[in-house]
């Protein structure tokens, strides 16, 4: 059985989601992300209020995640993070 | 004996340098640790950094509050020591009581950390009836006997990564620290070269401490 995804692990494939498509309609995040529809809501509302990714409304009226520049920062410095936790049990 | 008549002839300076030498150590990890916590909103960083935040906060309010007044002085000193151990206590076992990603506003006004700011007063009070440091002495040998027993359970499932056995040996450290501190107080009359042996082991721990945290913030991977 697959190993479930630790929080941060999630938030850390969203926002690497995010970047590799540049701006990804929210169905197709939701595909990538691996989770459930309401799961999905909850990560995306708490990525939002912590300016972690913003959403964009192109010209047709489309909405498109992005990442913001804590964003790309969170991914930049996700192994330190994961490390740090690790090595002191946190 | 050199070295200890040394040692006690210059007890200002070296009172000095101990409070500058754990100061700097503790603002570097809350500096380190907060860049942490600002990126990924993990608890259990932050209330590691709060653990070095008070530890700070301890020593070197007892070195200024010292100046003026000992009572004062004692106080304030066992109350944020008492506050740094609760922390970095929880830091490891917070998970157990909270929800990952519902986190509290505020890591200093809370419920959970009003129960240990209740849990310090009554504990430094008691030590101030009793004219005694042995509550908090006791606290501390509980809180890092169960830390040190954590860490190593740590360190057994993850003996992958660089620095968790170093960790647990820090753990235990600060548990023979406390448990002399006990002993030294309670039996030995705070008998001075002991006394000394454990300041000397406290800066040991912080050191250790620091260069962990400095290590594994270091660059990008």
């Amino acid at each position: 059985m697959a190993k479930k995804r630790e929080r941060l692990e999630v938030i850390k494939d969203i926002l690497s989601a995010i970047r590799s498509t540049r701006n990804i309609k929210p169905t197709r995040l939701l595909y990538a992300s691996n989770l459930s529809p309401q799961m999905f809501k909850e990560y995306i509302n708490e990525l939002m209020d912590k300016g972690f990714i913003k959403i964009d409304i192109n010209e047709e009226d489309k909405k498109t995640f992005s990442l913001t520049k804590k964003g790309n920062e969170f991914l930049e410095e996700y192994r330190i993070i994961e490390r740090f936790i690790g090595n002191f049990g946190l | 004996m050199h070295l200890y008549d040394l040692l006690l002839n210059n007890r200002e300076p070296l009172k000095i340098l101990f409070t500058i030498i754990i100061g700097f150590a503790c603002f570097m990890i809350v500096l380190r640790t907060d860049k942490l916590f600002r990126l990924s909103y993990h608890q259990g960083i932050r209330y590691f950094r709060n653990a070095f935040f008070f530890y700070g906060l301890a020593f070197i309010l007892r070195y200024l509050f010292g100046i003026f007044s000992n009572s004062l002085m004692k106080f304030v000193f066992e109350f944020f020591l008492i506050m740094a151990g609760f922390s970095l206590f929880y830091s490891l076992i917070w998970k157990k009581f909270e929800i990952p990603g519902k986190e509290s506003y505020s890591s200093l006004i809370n419920w959970r950390i009003f129960l240990f700011y209740i849990l310090s007063i009554i504990l430094v009070i008691l030590d101030y009836i009793w004219e005694t440091y042995c509550f908090m002495f006791g606290s501390q040998i509980v809180l890092f006997a169960y830390a040190s027993i954590i860490s190593y359970i740590n360190y057994n499932k993850n003996k992958g990564k660089e620095f968790t056995g170093l960790y647990f040996i820090v753990m235990l450290l600060n548990f023979i620290v406390w448990a002399a501190n006990f002993v030294v107080a309670k039996f030995l009359e705070w008998y001075r070269p002991i006394v000394i042996g454990v300041y000397a082991i406290d800066i040991i721990i912080f050191i250790l401490l620091l260069y962990t945290v400095l290590s594994l913030t270091k660059g990008k991977n």
